[in-house]
């Protein structure tokens, strides 16, 4: 029985990322023009016309928009994906929690070539590989498991008030300018800023940034504090998957 | 040894009627029993509405009953259900795994079969191309070639018996027809009463999501029929 979800999953992910390069004529360089295209935006705004990005904000954006995109497709991709199978779901007996994971892990394999590409350009730029790579898995872990939390707990309500999917792209806009994906916090007033450090994102991508850009160890107990509030995510949002699970085969797509 | 496979003890189904904050529910399976043996071939007839499909839901572990109680051990029970999981830019030999492994098989085993599922579909080259390059014709066909491959302990039906043009129909209804006389415990939900008539050894007559009996072959039949006159005598 696990063996067989084990290969349903596996395939799945394959079929996603599959589909999803046959869908374009370009394919796979959508991977990686998408972002580029979303990076050139911010930097025309951001460095060339208000002059607000400071030194190095190309290499701060692109590390930021990468790690933030990956976040983003997990919880939104994630967040639609048993209401888009909701057909499927009335056909066959397949426990609901595939559908979320399949998204999260194609969105992460995806993540891990654009980052790999990140790496070379960093390099090139003049950021050269040093002793603190070593924290990148641990930092990647947490993001992901905050990630899948998100996901997770949005794929279990989305079926049952789809009208969510309006809202959750204007929160999702909102999160990433709150969270210094394309300025720095430098910039919010002292008062302000301590709230906005609550905020796990902030600290995932300190710490990635402090990581790629400075040669930085992460601030661990913020990573401890983030990896607690994503496991708590984690575990609310398969538990309310699991909870409404019965609920699904019943709903009108 | 003649232990039940499935036995269903006034089961109800209930829907919420509509996707608005505090509809009321809908009762689609009200009080529904009925047991199943091993190698069995249990037909299910009513009218339309009746509540025949969401039955099979049901038995398949799709639906959970919101009363009543139903037993079953560990054991597979599959909707026959044609495409299920296609993706349209994917290959059809893609689409094969990918939808066998969602009906239950294990994906070396969908790989084994591969070329039994090429030539049933009758796709030649067009197997590995993506399905949205497709005729409905060519869909359908392979469609049928990986739901036919499916082996649960319990195999049910739901009015698919035949797809496809003239001749295509005739093969698949005949490999379908096959399956069921290899001694598979089958469940069928059909209109068609020739047909539940040469395929089953049991029925039940479901009515407004209630069972109204269960039996042999011929007594149900006669009480249905019975039943039919009667209500278009009322009415």
């Amino acid at each position: 029985m696990h063996q067989h979800l084990i290969e349903l999953i596996r395939f799945s992910t394959y079929a996603e990322l599959r589909a999803e390069r046959e869908r374009s004529y370009l394919g796979l360089i959508w991977w990686v023009a998408e972002p580029a295209m979303m990076m050139g935006a911010f930097w025309l705004v951001f460095d060339l016309i208000l002059k607000t990005g400071g030194p190095d904000y190309v290499p701060f954006l692109l590390v930021g928009l990468t790690l933030w995109q990956w976040m983003k497709s997990c919880i939104t991709h994630g967040g639609y994906s048993i209401w888009g199978n909701l057909g499927l779901i009335r056909q066959v007996r397949i426990p609901v929690l595939v559908f979320p994971l399949v998204q999260i892990f194609a969105d992460t394999i995806k993540f891990l070539y654009i980052f790999a590409l990140l790496l070379v350009i960093l390099w090139l730029a003049g950021f050269p590989p040093n002793i603190t790579y070593l924290a990148l898995p641990v930092v990647f872990v947490v993001t992901l498991l905050f990630s899948a939390g998100g996901g997770f707990l949005m794929s279990a309500v989305i079926p049952l008030i789809p009208d969510l999917r309006f809202v959750i792209e204007q929160i999702l806009t909102m999160v990433m300018f709150l969270s210094g994906v394309v300025f720095a916090l430098d910039a919010v007033p002292p008062p302000l800023r301590d709230w906005f450090a609550l905020n796990p994102v902030v600290t995932l991508l300190d710490a990635t940034r402090g990581i790629l850009m400075h040669g930085q160890w992460p601030d661990w107990i913020a990573l401890l504090k983030v990896t607690l509030v994503s496991l708590v995510v984690l575990v609310i949002g398969i538990g309310v998957v699991l909870r409404l699970a019965p609920r699904y085969p019943k709903l009108a797509a | 040894m003649d232990q039940p496979l499935i036995e269903l003890e006034h089961v109800g189904v209930a829907f919420s009627a509509q996707r608005r904050v505090g509809s009321g529910k809908f009762w689609a399976l009200e009080d529904v029993s009925l047991s199943l043996r091993q190698g069995e071939r249990l037909g299910i007839i009513g009218r339309n509405g009746a509540g025949k499909s969401t039955l099979l839901r049901v038995i398949a572990g799709i639906l959970a009953p919101d009363r009543g109680h139903m037993r079953r051990g560990t054991l597979s029970c599959q909707l026959l259900s044609l495409s299920v999981g296609f993706t349209p830019y994917l290959s059809g030999r893609d689409n094969a795994i990918l939808s066998g492994l969602m009906i239950g098989l294990r994906q070396r085993d969908i790989i084994a079969r591969l070329p039994a599922i090429k030539a049933f579909s009758e796709l030649g080259d067009f197997f590995e191309q993506p399905i949205a390059t497709y005729s409905s014709g060519m869909l359908m066909r392979l469609g049928f070639s990986v739901a036919i491959q499916a082996e649960p302990d319990v195999l049910l039906i739901d009015e698919v018996l035949s797809v496809g043009d003239v001749e295509f129909q005739e093969k698949s209804g005949s490999a379908l027809r096959e399956r069921m006389r290899q001694g598979h415990t089958v469940v069928l939900v059909s209109h068609d009463e020739t047909q539940v008539a040469t395929l089953c050894d049991r029925l039940l007559w479901v009515e407004h999501g209630r069972s109204v009996c269960e039996g042999n072959r011929d007594e149900v039949f006669a009480a249905y029929h019975r039943g039919l006159a009667v209500s278009t005598a009322a009415s």
